[in-house]
């Protein structure tokens, strides 16, 4: 039982941090049609951006905030700098996934070019220990999952009360009769690519902090966990993608207490091919045509 | 240069080159995005050393692995290119019409990092991370491996085995079933609905491509003679990608070009880079790793169909370079007797032997062709299609009219298979057809044309045509690899066909261009006589005559009313009316997802619902 509900805090942190991912990274999907697995990538540099704060003696907060600019702006300037010509253009789906795949070399191996290929951990505090029955978390693991609650009521917020959060499923549902129908979608498209690059951010950061130690590669496999909780949801489902991670989070910490921890991917793994195999279209998503 | 090096470089030349061809046949001949492809070439690496090595206990049992068969050459060699091929069935169900192509290629991506962590962690399979080493060289019994002589033999016999590979995928790409894959990878709905099997053409490349990379990856381990997980990396894929698209996909010269430059270039380049203690110890590595995103980008970007583009197959009229050859083949291939009559265009669109059809008579005039019974489709929870029934009857050209959304197109895409129904019975010549997919409805004859531009873009007008003719010895693999004399029957049939075609369609001029490249009428009429070299039973037109000049549209209508006459079966989606008054009877009106009424133009020029819901607007 103690290890039950220890692996059941360790999950639900694992789950809040993937959320916060996930969700991001199911909007960029789903707004801007551009499946972009650099998304890894630009997580671990801002990471190593609020590392770089951080290690001038700067509290970790700020580095996770400037993290959160960095992640918004670099992801807008991918945008407008690769993806949008690519489209433009014409470029099929598949080439625009291969293009992400060499951004992902890029910005990964260009991270470590420059920090080094040591891992390196934030200089913070823990913070007291809240225990309950077995089930202990810090105050770094609430705050992370505190986080997480807030950008998923954010993103609710967002999509369902606001006119950018309209506009945004307008764009993802059908984006030319969005634009007839006046909504100025490259205009949406960019503020996607800053809100859902600013969550990717916030996720490096908060992964990292998760994760205690970390290097440029780290995020390699966090991918997988990504991809495993957006499909799981439905690809370019926010509310699938809060679902996804749930599950996923929980699956392979607790999986991870009962067998070794080395194996704790195959789940997310196992889940993401059966979806693909089985029901593309995710849990919440309509049945494949 | 010592002879070591030279040696060193040859080997590792032609097993990136055979791997890079693999990939090369597999993504840019089929279009089948493999980004976890390093994993069949590790699959063959691991299964050769466990057939080379002896039992595990050898050598004091510092390695655990499965097998250790001590198995002599080339058993090993031939074991890894039967497990890279192997290793591919598993997924087939990723590669199927229903998944997106880049959430296939994904869900590899994912299967090749998750093996690598898999291999790295558990350890009694195959020594997890330290990897396997003193993996026995072939015959190294017989001869001293460490010998010059031996290892120029060794460096050989790559090159060899680098060849026969390279004939082996040009001898596939070059056949009809080549034509085909290529077809599928240029437009994959389209090809389905020309009586394509996707899955079956996405596995077969699966298999080839894997069984490629796997005998890479024994001639490697039996070279280097170990071989661990940091070997093969998700990332090494990426490797190959860019060496096949710097290269040129779908140009297998391209994809050897691409081998000596990205892969074997990296490695020699960073070769001559001086070792610095200033730097720090990753920094070249990474910035390696850089380098081939960048090229990639940009390759994309300034260079698309790479340094070697993929060539335009041109075929010369009749009675020049290859027809000379065509006598003898004919001979040994039973074939339809001789090119039809040029004048007659029904005679070319249906030649003798007909497929598909069940009953040699065929149907008679006026018998009941395609049945529909309150066929529904619903997308979310709006209703396109709310429980149709008509039928269609030999012989004639049936029109369907209605205003935008009335739900025409969705209907057209359910009775060719394309969709899927939500409710209702389609029957076809007798037949229950509703939970056939598209493939095989096209091969009853059942052949539908697309509303958008639908032609395959980097085949040539002449190409697209020939990649409809269901019967060509060719196009299978096991015709493929029987070889041109073989096909070449069956092809200079389907030739005269379409230059027949052609011809009377006056586009005879343009047979060699790239489809992609014609004006908008131009790829219609291309669309249609694709279609009639399908040889159809019934044709589903969805709006053939948009944006072709009226002369043209009429020249088309009088066409299908002469192939009507001699027996095919015409339903047409047209909104221009005076087509419809010339050329339809009966027409069929539909509004709202429901069929409104049937009868001749005239007929329905009078009923006041049909005049409302479409004719005034």
């Amino acid at each position: 039982m103690t290890i039950f509900l220890a692996s059941l805090g360790f999950g639900l942190v694992t789950a809040s941090v993937l959320a916060i991912a996930a969700v991001g990274f199911t909007l960029q999907f789903g707004v801007t049609d551009v499946l972009n697995l650099a998304y890894g990538a630009v997580m671990i540099a801002a990471a190593f951006i609020a590392y770089v704060v951080n290690q001038a003696g700067v509290s970790i907060w700020v580095g996770l905030v400037v993290a959160v600019a960095a992640g918004a702006l670099g992801s807008v300037l991918l945008n407008a700098g690769v993806y949008t010509p690519f489209q433009r253009r014409g470029a099929s789906p598949i080439t625009m996934v291969i293009v992400s795949l060499g951004m992902t070399l890029i910005i990964e191996f260009g991270t470590q070019a420059i920090a080094g290929g040591t891992s390196v951990s934030y200089s913070m505090g823990q913070g007291p220990a809240v225990s309950a029955d077995g089930l202990v978390l810090s105050t770094v693991q609430l705050v992370v999952i505190g986080l997480s609650v807030v950008v998923m009521a954010g993103t609710h917020v967002l999509l369902r009360y606001t006119r950018l959060g309209k506009a945004m499923r307008a764009t993802a549902a059908n984006k030319n009769l969005a634009r007839n129908c006046g909504i100025r979608t490259a205009r949406v498209i960019t503020l996607t690519w800053a809100i859902t690059g600013a969550l990717c951010g916030l996720a490096g950061v908060v992964f990292a902090m998760d994760a205690g130690s970390f290097d440029a590669t780290s995020t390699d496999l966090f991918l997988i966990l990504i991809l495993a909780a957006t499909f799981l949801g439905g690809p370019g489902q926010a509310y699938g993608a809060m679902l996804g991670a749930l599950v996923i989070g929980l699956a392979t910490e607790i999986s991870a207490a009962y067998i070794t921890p080395s194996y704790k991917y195959v789940i997310a793994f196992v889940a993401l091919l059966a979806m693909l195999g089985i029901r593309p279209s995710g849990l919440l998503g309509e049945r494949a045509g | 240069m010592s002879s070591y090096y030279l040696i060193n470089l040859l080997v590792y030349a032609a097993v990136d080159a055979m791997a890079c061809l693999g990939l090369s046949q597999q993504f840019g001949v089929g279009g089948v995005t493999n980004f976890g492809f390093i994993i069949f070439q590790a699959a063959g690496g691991y299964m050769a050393a466990i057939l080379a090595l002896p039992d595990a206990s050898a050598n004091g049992g510092f390695q655990s692995y499965i097998g250790g068969l001590n198995l002599p050459f080339p058993v090993p060699w031939i074991g890894a290119a039967v497990a890279g091929g192997a290793l591919a069935l598993p997924f087939t169900f990723l590669v199927g019409r229903r998944l997106r192509g880049d959430f296939a290629a994904v869900g590899l991506l994912v299967t090749a990092v998750l093996l690598n962590l898999l291999v790295t962690n558990y350890r009694p399979l195959l020594n997890g991370d330290a990897g396997l080493s003193l993996i026995p060289q072939p015959l190294q019994g017989e001869f001293d491996p460490t010998s010059s002589s031996y290892q120029w033999i060794f460096t050989a016999g790559a090159i060899v085995c680098c060849a026969l590979v390279y004939l082996l995928v040009s001898r596939i790409t070059n056949s009809p079933y080549g034509r085909s894959l290529r077809a599928m990878r240029d437009n994959d709905t389209v090809a389905d609905s020309l009586g394509k099997n996707l899955l079956a053409m996405r596995t077969t490349m699966l298999v080839t491509g894997g069984a490629i990379a796997g005998l890479s990856g024994g001639i490697l381990v039996s070279y280097i003679t170990t071989w661990s997980p940091a070997a093969w990396g998700y990332a090494e894929t990426v490797v190959l990608f860019a060496a096949v698209i710097i290269g040129g996909a779908g140009n297998h010269l391209g994809a050897v070009l691409g081998a000596v430059l990205v892969p074997v270039g990296f490695e020699e380049v960073t070769r001559y880079i001086p070792t610095s203690n200033s730097l720090p110890p990753n920094l070249i590595p990474s910035l390696e790793w850089v380098a081939i995103g960048l090229l990639i980008v940009i390759f994309l970007w300034v260079r698309p169909q790479g340094i070697l583009p993929e060539r335009r197959r041109v075929i010369r009229e009749a009675g020049t370079g290859l027809a000379d050859t065509a006598p003898a083949a004919a001979a040994a291939v039973p074939v339809p007797a001789g090119p039809p009559p040029p004048e007659s265009v029904t005679a070319a669109a249906r030649p003798e032997g007909q497929r598909g059809s069940p009953d040699p008579q065929g149907p008679r005039s006026g018998e009941v062709v395609l049945r529909a019974v309150e066929v529904t489709r619903e997308f979310g929870g709006v209703c396109a299609v709310a429980g149709v029934s008509f039928e269609v009857r030999h012989g004639t050209v049936t029109g369907l009219i209605g205003p935008n959304g009335a739900g025409k197109s969705t209907l057209l895409a359910m009775l060719a298979g394309t969709l899927p129904v939500s409710a209702g019975q389609i029957s076809y010549l007798d037949q229950d057809v509703t939970g056939l997919p598209a493939y095989r409805r096209a091969r009853l004859g059942l052949i539908r044309t697309f509303q958008l531009a639908s032609e395959f873009k980097r085949l040539t007008v002449l190409e697209n045509l020939l990649s409809a003719v269901p019967v060509n010895g060719g196009d299978s693999m096991r015709g493929a690899l029987a070889g041109p004399r073989y096909w070449r029957g069956d092809e200079q049939a389907a030739i005269a066909r379409a230059r027949t075609l052609l011809k009377r369609f006056g586009l005879d001029e343009l047979a060699n261009s790239y489809a992609g490249d014609l004006s908008g009428g131009q790829r219609r009429l291309v669309e249609i006589m694709r279609a009639l070299m399908a040889e159809p039973q019934m044709l589903l037109l969805d709006e053939p005559m948009a944006g072709v000049h009226p002369n043209l549209a009429r020249r088309i209508g009088g066409e299908l009313m002469s192939l009507a006459a001699e027996g095919l079966t015409v339903l047409m989606v047209e909104h221009e009316l005076a087509i419809m008054d010339e050329f339809c009877d009966p027409v069929i009106a539909m509004a709202e997802g429901a069929v409104l009424a049937q009868g001749t133009m005239a007929d329905l020029r009078g009923r006041a619902e049909v005049v409302e819901a479409y004719l005034v607007g």
